[in-house]
């Protein structure tokens, strides 16, 4: 049998305050608490009144992401190299590619994203994926409101990510 | 020519002492000191380097000029630099030059991520380039052949491709065409790059201009997994390593095993995989209710099929066929013998000859290895046509010949493709192997050629010049041949025969002997697990059963009651056609193992369990040389899809058998134990590359003493057409049921075609393309007529498909061809 008496650890604790200490410890510190508090009632509330008020972003700030088309042709510019899959960190993009025809021409490559897929739940919003893109097919927008009741709804496919985001979130001007 | 020795040398190699062996060029003598030299054209397995596209450059000292190490043999106190300036500079002027004309589109190429010309360009290139002239710019992509697209942009002119078709398979299709920057790879007149080994040429390729349509753009090399296992689609069992995304195979690429495929695949193995996910595939067990197969629970299928079986116990009859594994014969014979009191089990299309005969064909003194084949002074191709029965042999056969100065010679019915490399041919009447033999025994002995050569139906003075060569060529002699020389009736008379040449040509030895090349994938394997009538697990006594052309009659003759088809269907492989129809057809019972309802199953079977694909697969198979080798499940099974293993475990115990067997490896332990020669075998030690068990101590308990040559029967005479045509039937390579299923190859699958020799096609006002009826005492089958040139006349030969298996008997024949 192992005996565990040997292995129990005392705890050390620091000496308890006196009376004097003990009384300091209820009212002083508690007072110089206050003080911060008192000094910034004047100041009125700063709390943002999320989500009927937002906090305007950065234009570099890494949000949701978008696919995007050609403007002319409507062509999409991602050709389904799966490059994003390999830089991304978190391994949440899921690219399957085919083959365009000339009948059936999706991107301007010889091949398309048949499935193009990112698991926001495990997505850390890093921009690697926008950075490994050789055509600028995928950025990172501004979106940040991505909550949902379910997990699974969280992958965005190629559909929702090429379709026009709706723009929720507001953009700093220049110099704000 | 035997194996040359290997001498090692010492050269210093970057400062470092390294040791290679002599001859061998400096890219791989450099790789026994850990340097790496960058390579494009370079491919040892294609031979001889050409030194086309100078990535390989090294300074070598006392030669002024910078040296190509992939044409550079290695030579005793050499002394190589890789790192310096020079080679640098030369390296980076190399890669800018072959990017000069290269589209570098990699996101869009199939190659990317595997790419060699990406690793170079990154690894040795400069990393910018100072050409800014419009490049050259080709239609893309075109279709080499509706399996291989090919971007001409992106290729760099390395020669690979080309000197595959002109020296590995010899197809002589591909070519080199126009000069300069306008060179692109292609067939001379544009036809299709059709050929059973085209497809090796999608793996040589260091870019991405050769890429494979069925897997064009499916996966990046990040996206799969690569899972090793072998390849049952025929006997060659070649070692592959399948492409997996998303539980789904994508792709079979080679896993070089010298010793088994050098390296190579046929487009069957290469591209059939598509059959594991096809549409036509079952997954679920059926039972027959009212006349149609219908899916049902598995308790029930079992139920069925053990209450059937049980109900014929002491009449089931029971065949094992493609693709099943050496545990799954093994259990198939337990299940008959032990628990179903049967005896009527076969691995064969024909009965083959008696235990003792077979017994010493085995020995594995006399079993001779690939590699043989490769390194003997001569061999003899005898009734068989390695590209159909055992594809990746014929490229073995004709490195050899290429290579190492080994003579072929050829002695079969049907025209071969190794003609044109055979020192000798000789031609014999279909089914007359027996014949051929004595009179080759004769000529090697000494004795009567003329009379065995005349019942042969062949010319007795080639068969003198081929038994001459064959005592002259050297001590290493190898006879491939095939199974069915030694099937049907006279099959004993054959064996023996076959013997005595071996005795006489004195094969017992290394380097020489016979390599045997079985009718089904698995059949070696399959007969040393016991599925034989009369002989168990190991080649052990057993009681006497009947073959399966006897289990055909018993069955339609009401002696047998029920069927156990493990991956078969005789209606469609088997000889005899209708009598197995008729026999399926008056079975109580039909009971199969199948992946795809053929012919037979749709129309007879009563319970049909779902087979695994072989991607699915775990457990042993034994290659035509005595390799065990091993399967390993790739992907999960689909839909209700159960290990067979198992089910015949099932079965089995329903009827009474008490087995217990927890997982595959336990099923494989029990037949290491059963087998004698398997012994100490381990799923270990076959992980890898296999293990021969010729070579194991454990051998022993299959010695058979060396066979003294015995007199032998006069062999019965070839029928003399007399204005008909000797019938001679085979078995092509496309005729297989993953062939038709899967889409990319459908266009290949075979069909039922005749094969006439010009003269008998004038007299019977026949040309190419002709339909015909070809029939025999009232049997007929349609076909198609193809004129060959090198057709013996007064002989036809079918192609066994569509159905055409119905004129083939396993006796010679006579066959009438009319049109239709
Ligand atoms: S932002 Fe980063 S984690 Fe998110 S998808 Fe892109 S690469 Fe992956
Ligand atoms: S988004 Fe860009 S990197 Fe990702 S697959 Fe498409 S083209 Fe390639
Ligand atoms: S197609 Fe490929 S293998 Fe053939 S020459 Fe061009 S680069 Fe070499
Ligand atoms: S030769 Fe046979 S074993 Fe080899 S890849 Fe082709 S079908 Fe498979
Ligand atoms: S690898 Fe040496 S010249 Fe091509």
């Amino acid at each position: 049998m192992r005996r565990y008496d040997e292995d129990v650890v005392e705890v050390v604790r620091g000496p308890q305050p006196g009376g004097a200490g003990g009384v300091y410890r209820a009212f002083g510190e508690t007072l110089r608490g206050l003080k911060t508090t008192f000094a910034r009632i004047l100041e009125g509330p700063v709390t943002v009144q999320y989500p009927e008020e937002k906090v305007p972003v950065y234009p570099r700030f890494r949000g949701r992401h978008k696919l995007h088309r050609f403007e002319d042709t409507g062509l999409e510019k991602c050709v389904g190299c799966s490059l994003c899959a390999a830089a991304c960190p978190a391994d949440c993009i899921r690219v399957v590619a085919a083959e365009n025809t000339p009948e059936h021409r999706i991107s301007a490559g010889e091949r398309y994203a048949a499935v193009y897929e990112i698991n926001m739940s495990r997505c850390i919003f890093c921009g690697y994926c926008e950075v490994a893109c050789p055509f600028d097919a995928i950025t990172m927008g501004h979106d940040y409101e991505l909550s949902d009741y379910n997990r699974s709804d969280l992958v965005f496919t190629k559909e929702m990510l090429l379709a026009e985001p709706l723009e929720r979130t507001p953009l700093r001007a220049e110099g704000e | 020519m035997p194996r040359p020795e290997v001498r090692m040398v010492t050269l210093t190699i970057d400062g470092r002492e390294v040791e290679a062996p002599e001859n061998s060029m400096l890219v791989d003598g450099a790789k026994h000191g850990d340097v790496e030299i960058p390579v494009f054209c370079y491919e040892p397995k294609l031979g001889p380097p050409v030194g086309a596209c100078r990535m390989c450059l090294v300074e070598v000292e006392g030669i002024p000029k910078l040296q190509t190490a992939c044409s550079t043999p290695v030579k005793d106190g050499m002394v190589v630099h890789t790192q310096t300036e020079r080679v640098r500079k030369a390296q980076e002027a190399v890669v800018e030059f072959l990017l000069i004309n290269h589209p570098l589109d990699c996101p869009v190429c199939d190659k990317g991520g595997e790419c060699p010309l990406q690793d170079i360009s990154y690894g040795w290139g400069g990393g910018t380039s100072r050409f800014i002239e419009p490049k050259r710019h080709f239609r893309k992509p075109l279709a080499l052949s509706p399996l291989v697209a090919i971007d001409r942009e992106r290729c760099i002119l390395c020669y690979r491709c080309v000197r595959y078709s002109q020296e590995i398979a010899e197809d002589y299709q591909l070519v080199l065409l126009e000069r300069g920057a306008h060179s692109y790879v292609g067939t001379f007149d544009s036809t299709p790059y059709v050929a059973p080994f085209a497809g090796n040429i999608i793996e040589l390729c260091p870019v991405g201009a050769l890429t494979s349509r069925a897997y064009r753009f499916r996966a990046r090399p990040w996206d799969i997994e690569a899972a090793g296992s072998i390849c049952t689609l025929c006997p060659a069992q070649c070692n592959i390593s399948f492409t997996v995304r998303d539980d789904r195979v994508l792709r079979v690429m080679a896993r070089d095993n010298p010793d088994v495929d050098d390296g190579w695949l046929c487009d069957k193995g290469r591209f059939a995989y598509q059959a594991v996910h096809a549409d036509e595939r079952v997954v679920e067990p059926m039972v027959r209710e009212g006349g149609t197969l219908r899916p049902v629970s598995w308790e029930r299928a079992l139920d069925e099929a053990a209450a059937a079986l049980s109900r014929a116990r002491g009449r089931v009859g029971a065949l094992a066929g493609d693709g099943a594994t050496n545990e799954e014969g093994y259990l198939l014979g337990r299940l008959l013998r032990e628990a179903l009191d049967c005896n009527d089990l076969d691995s064969r299309v024909a009965r083959g000859p008696s235990r003792e005969t077979a017994r010493a064909l085995s020995a594995p003194a006399l079993g001779a290895t690939v590699p043989d084949v490769e390194f003997a002074h001569a061999v003899l191709v005898l009734d068989c046509e390695p590209m159909d029965d055992m594809p990746i042999l014929d490229l073995r056969i004709r490195k050899g010949v290429r290579r190492h100065g080994m003579r072929l010679v050829v002695a079969t019915s049907r025209p071969s493709s190794l003609d044109p490399n055979a020192a000798v041919s000789v031609r014999f009447a279909p089914g007359a192997g027996e014949a051929f033999l004595a009179a080759l025994d004769a000529a090697l002995a000494g004795g009567d050629v003329d009379s065995a050569a005349g019942a042969a139906g062949a010319d007795p003075a080639a068969v003198r010049e081929l038994a001459r060569l064959l005592r002259e060529a050297g001590d290493d002699v190898v006879v491939v041949w095939g199974e069915r020389l030694t099937g049907g009736p006279r099959g004993e008379q054959a064996a023996r025969a076959l013997l005595n040449v071996c005795a006489r040509l004195n094969l017992r030895r290394d380097g020489a002997g016979l390599l045997e090349i079985p009718s089904s994938a698995n059949g070696r394997g399959l007969r040393e697990a016991g599925v034989l009538p009369g002989a168990g697990p190991g080649w052990s006594e057993a009681a006497d059963g009947r073959d399966a052309a006897g289990i055909a009659r018993a069955l339609a003759g009401g002696e047998l009651g029920a069927l156990y088809l493990l991956r078969t269907d005789p209606v469609r492989t088997h000889p005899d056609r209708t009598v197995w129809s008729a026999a399926l057809a008056r079975a109580n019972a039909v009971i199969a193992h199948a992946s795809v309802l053929t012919e037979g199953l749709l129309e007879h079977a009563t319970v049909v369990f779902p087979a695994e694909s072989y991607a699915e697969k775990e457990g042993t198979v034994t290659h035509p040389d005595g390799r065990v080798q091993r399967l390993r499940p790739a992907i999960g099974r689909p839909g209700g899809v159960r290990a067979e293993w198992q089910v015949l475990a099932d079965v089995a115990r329903r009827a009474g058998l008490e087995i217990a067997l927890p997982t595959g490896a336990a099923a494989t332990k029990l037949l290491f134990e059963a087998v004698p020669f398997y012994a100490g075998l381990s799923l270990v030690d076959l992980a890898a590359d296999g293990v021969r068990w010729p070579e194991r101590d454990a051998a022993s308990a299959l010695d058979a003493p060396a066979w003294e040559p015995v007199e032998l029967e006069r062999p019965p005479a070839a029928p003399s057409p007399n204005g008909a045509l000797r019938l001679g039937t085979f078995r092509p390579i496309w005729a297989a049921p993953e062939v038709e299923v899967s889409p990319a190859l459908r266009f290949l699958s075979a069909r039922a075609r005749v094969e006439l020799s010009p003269g008998d096609a004038r007299r019977l006002g026949l040309a190419s393309g002709a339909r015909v009826h070809v029939s025999h005492d009232g049997t007929g089958v349609a076909a198609e007529v193809v004129v060959r040139s090198d057709v013996p006349a007064g002989s036809a030969f079918l192609h066994e498909a569509q159905g055409a298996n119905a004129l083939s008997s396993g006796e010679p024949r006579l066959v009438e061809v009319r049109p239709a």
